[in-house]
């Protein structure tokens, strides 16, 4: 009998099981394939190491800008391959370490529920006073006639490329498509990225989703929005066949093409409909506090469908086990930070002015260039991007900051607490940044609603 | 030379009233005529016209403050006139600390009751944001700041985190304050978001726990701010409380047939230039007419004694906008049915709409409450003292009644009627209720139109 059962072991689980054990309860986390799950193995960890190495590449050709010049550049993908390998190696030791310490009893096998605090794995059956599902997502299949033939990659198979593809035509137009198309453009494919929206990276504030379009239209990457995928010839010569907004119709010769259009809750063969769990396509509802619809079954992460990113999850995961334990723990979905890792980078953090108009909200707003920090020109030769920044009229709290250029990634932690804590402009203004940094965008952003 | 305007005396035991609303601002223009300002008494609300035209140089009291009768509480005159000879002695500036003080350093009018200042609301607050900001402390224990004596870490921490509680308990020798005394005063205590300081500045209060970071009380905890009493509400509340508190409220239900109610109610509408009499006007009638023959509940019961009374003066409950009101019908017993009627309706308008002199709102022998219009099938009407009685009339309903071995549906109309025990007991008040009862069956005969 075990205090908590976690079955998935990415980062919402993995992150839960070891916060349970280190409060000295009795654990099992239940993986299928590896511990670490999509982030580490085919998510976040890859695609950096893919993006630093394929940024570093760019900024060899660049270097001249910064006075410094090189020989001949190759990009060599089995040795990024490799690369990412070992950094991604490094880490699952890391967790590996992490969970023993913690006391974590780690258990490979597919679990599935068979009662409200039974798991059956294969023959076994394991009991539990407690059950945190944290089952992930896996990239979804839009219905598009050949999306499923084998020359269609995904965010999980596209990390085994071996070459550099001539042509890449992407599917999807969210922060996992931008990503690929920002790393393919930088080692010298062609990119063409395929929207059914009229804009990309659905959910950011419109202000940097725009010029985040504009700045990748320049490095030459081909968007088209408001456009349709209708089908994808499955024989390797073959062509994607897309509509466009103005009902005109197209084939684009990829060599290479790659689905990403979106992820889905892994819901299916976990035992839902038996015990009752209520859940959707979309994901199992959880309450605030990680609760589902029955008590002592908990969840967490992508499964949840809530905001599908590595770091919600492990908060999902380490409030859901504070509250099955005793200390009353809820999760606030209105300052979770996000990040686009395209060069430039996208983060932000809190309602996006769109979200305010349509909740009647009072704001007011601000737009500083990044260029207002120093040190924003001294590292990004010819880059440009902005800090927006909205607050309420009233009060002066800060609702939302939101980011284009590097390293915005790093700074909107300290925007994320002054959303969290409801920080007012007045009382962000008396906060010290350290100069020459770029967070001093975020600072002068602030200051200007003041 | 600029006209003073007084805060006018309406009614004969109005001593103080509240301005409870500047209608115009320093400096406006207004005319002759014009409301500029809404007084309160704690009977109700009246609107202030403008004794001239010109321009408000000076309001000499904030919204809120209470001030005697005939205190002069605006100057009317020409724009840039010099009006200090009129402000009141004791009145400050309007805005400012200065006023404050200086009535707070004057006894004589503080015992008066004067206050320039509404009184501030009497509300739980958490300690505010401890960031930038001293906090109020938590801990009751200990001495106070004059006395507290802290050690030289303590001091530091102190001056550090800005953070000059006023009571600590020192654990140190002697109740020293030492750093970790302030430390765990200052780390346990729940923390108050910079929003949410600023909502709760404005009134709002916390409600349970915070759910930031660390347990931080965020604007979405609070609970909405809350609303000061009016005057009428506090009287209404004091009376109240007073009500249950010195009498012994007893409440007896009955219901007389409704059939002549209706039958005189449809010939009044089906009749052209017939007098407006509605039902409950009937029932105030009836219950007049019944209380001739029962002296005992058209009575008062002040300090031992039972006051009887010759003629009924008829208080009836009124819903207003700033809250119940009960207008009073001087010697109901001498008007016919539609005098009575009239009457009522005249005093329902003018307390709707915040005119009706003080004096029709006092002197009732016996109150009637109708809650009937609303559908109240019976209620607990509550007495109002020193009144012995109140009857409280209910909405009209069908019941089924035995007749000739067969079951027939009629109209019912219900009565609560509720007697102060200590002056009449149950008998007496149900054998009240049953000539009611008798005269509102024989409505007809009884109210002629």
């Amino acid at each position: 009998m075990y205090d908590l059962i976690v079955i998935g072991a990415g980062p919402g689980g993995y992150e839960a099981a070891g916060h349970a054990g280190r409060m000295g309860k009795k654990v099992a986390l239940v993986e299928k394939e590896r511990v670490g799950g999509t982030c580490l193995h085919v998510g976040c960890i890859p695609a950096k190491t893919f993006l630093r190495s394929s940024k570093l590449y760019r900024e060899c050709g660049e270097s001249q800008n910064y006075g410094v010049r090189v020989g001949s550049r190759e990009f060599d993908m089995p040795a990024v391959v490799a690369r990412k390998d070992r950094v991604v190696g490094t880490l699952a030791k890391g967790v590996a370490t992490m969970l023993k310490r913690a006391g974590v009893e780690t258990i490979s096998g597919q679990a599935r529920l068979v009662a409200r605090n039974t798991v059956e794995l294969g023959e076994r059956r394991l009991e539990a006073a407690n059950i945190l599902l944290a089952t992930g997502s896996r990239p979804a299949v839009p219905p598009i006639s050949g999306i499923g033939s084998a020359r269609v990659l995904d965010s999980n198979t596209v990390f085994g490329l071996a070459t550099i593809p001539r042509r890449v035509a992407i599917v999807g137009g969210g922060y996992i498509g931008l990503e690929f198309a920002c790393f393919f453009n930088e080692i010298g494919s062609q990119v063409a990225v395929y929207e059914m929206l009229p804009h990309i990276a659905s959910g950011c504030d419109r202000d940097i989703s725009s010029r985040l379009l504009q700045i990748l239209k320049r490095k030459g990457i081909e968007f088209h929005l408001s456009a349709k995928v209708t089908a994808i010839d499955e024989d390797a010569e073959g062509a994607l066949h897309y509509t466009e907004a103005d009902g005109s119709q197209g084939a684009d010769a990829a060599d290479c093409i790659l689905n990403a259009a979106g992820r889905a809750p892994n819901v299916a063969g976990l035992g839902l409909e038996e015990v009752g769990v209520d859940f959707s396509a979309k994901g199992i509802r959880t309450s605030d506090r990680g609760q589902t619809n029955v008590a002592g079954i908990w969840a967490c992460g992508d499964v949840t469908g809530r905001r599908m990113l590595a770091h919600v999850a492990t908060r999902e995961g380490i409030a859901a086990v504070n509250n099955m334990f005793g200390r009353k723990d809820r999760i606030r979905y209105n300052a979770i930070p996000a990040v686009i890792y395209t060069h430039p980078e996208v983060a932000t953090v809190g309602q996006t002015e769109e979200e305010l108009q349509a909740a009647g909200v009072d704001y007011k707003k601000s737009i500083v260039p990044m260029a207002v920090a120093g040190r924003f020109l001294v590292e990004n030769e010819g880059g440009s991007g902005i800090v927006k920044a909205l607050a309420g009229a009233r009060h002066g709290e800060i609702l939302g900051v939101h980011a284009i250029g590097d390293s915005s990634s790093e700074f909107i932690v300290a925007a994320a607490v002054m959303v969290a804590t409801e920080m007012c402009v007045a009382d962000a203004a008396g906060i010290v940044f350290p100069h020459p940094t770029v967070s001093e965008a975020l600072r002068e952003a602030i200051l200007a609603m003041g | 030379m600029a006209t003073p305007v007084e805060a006018p005396k309406l009614g004969n035991t109005v001593e103080e009233c509240i301005i409870a609303k500047w209608f115009k601002t320093k400096g406006a223009a207004v005319s002759s005529g014009e409301t500029i300002a809404e007084i309160e008494t704690d009977k109700a609300t009246f609107e202030l016209p403008a004794p001239v035209s010109g321009t408000l140089i000076e309001t000499f009291f904030p919204e809120g403050a209470m001030v005697p009768v005939f205190t002069v509480i605006c100057a009317i005159g020409e724009p840039g006139e010099n009006v200090e000879a009129l402000r009141p002695k004791a009145a400050g500036p309007v805005s400012g600390q200065e006023k404050t003080d200086s009535l707070a350093g004057d006894h004589s009018l503080e015992r008066k009751g004067w206050q320039a200042e509404a009184p501030a609301p009497q509300v739980m607050k958490p300690s505010g944001s401890k960031v930038g900001q001293a906090l109020s402390p938590a801990s009751q224990v200990g001495s106070v700041v004059s006395e507290l004596v802290l050690s030289p870490r303590a001091r530091r921490f102190a001056e550090e985190h800005g953070f000059h509680p006023q009571r600590v308990a020192g654990s140190g020798p002697g109740g020293r304050v030492l750093e970790d005394d302030l430390r765990r005063l200052y780390y346990g205590t729940p923390r108050t978001s910079f929003a949410a300081r600023k909502c709760m500045e404005e009134g709002a209060e916390a409600r349970g726990e915070g759910s930031g970071p660390g347990g931080m009380i965020l604007s979405e905890d609070l609970g909405p701010a809350p609303v000061r009493m009016t005057g009428i509400r506090e009287k209404i509340a004091r009376r109240m409380r007073e009500s249950l508190a010195s009498t012994a409220q007893y409440t007896l239900n009955a219901s007389a047939g409704a059939a002549g109610l209706l039958a005189l109610r449809a010939r009044i509408k089906a009749t052209p230039g017939a007098p407006a009499i509605n039902i409950g006007d009937m029932v105030v009638f009836c219950a007049v007419r019944a209380l001739l023959e029962f002296p005992d509940l058209n009575a008062e019961l002040i300090e031992g004694r039972i006051y009887r009374h010759a003629h009924v003066h008829v208080g009836f409950a009124c819903d207003t906008p700033r809250g119940l009101m009960v207008p009073v019908v001087r010697d109901a017993d001498k008007l016919s049915a539609a005098d009575l009627a009239a009457r009522m309706k005249a005093l329902t308008a003018a307390a709707v709409q915040g005119n009706i002199a003080l004096d029709d709102l006092a002197g009732a022998t016996f109150t009637v409450s109708n809650l009937g219009g609303l559908g109240i099938e019976s209620f607990t009407p509550l007495l109002n003292p020193p009144q012995v009685a109140i009857l409280g009339v209910d909405a009209i309903a069908v019941k089924p009644v035995r007749r000739d071995g067969g079951i027939e549906f009629l109209d019912f109309i219900g009565l609560s009627l509720t007697c102060d025990h200590q002056a009449v007991d149950g008998a007496p008040g149900a054998r009240f209720l049953q000539v009611l009862k008798r005269n509102i069956e024989n409505v007809e005969t009884l109210c002629t139109i």
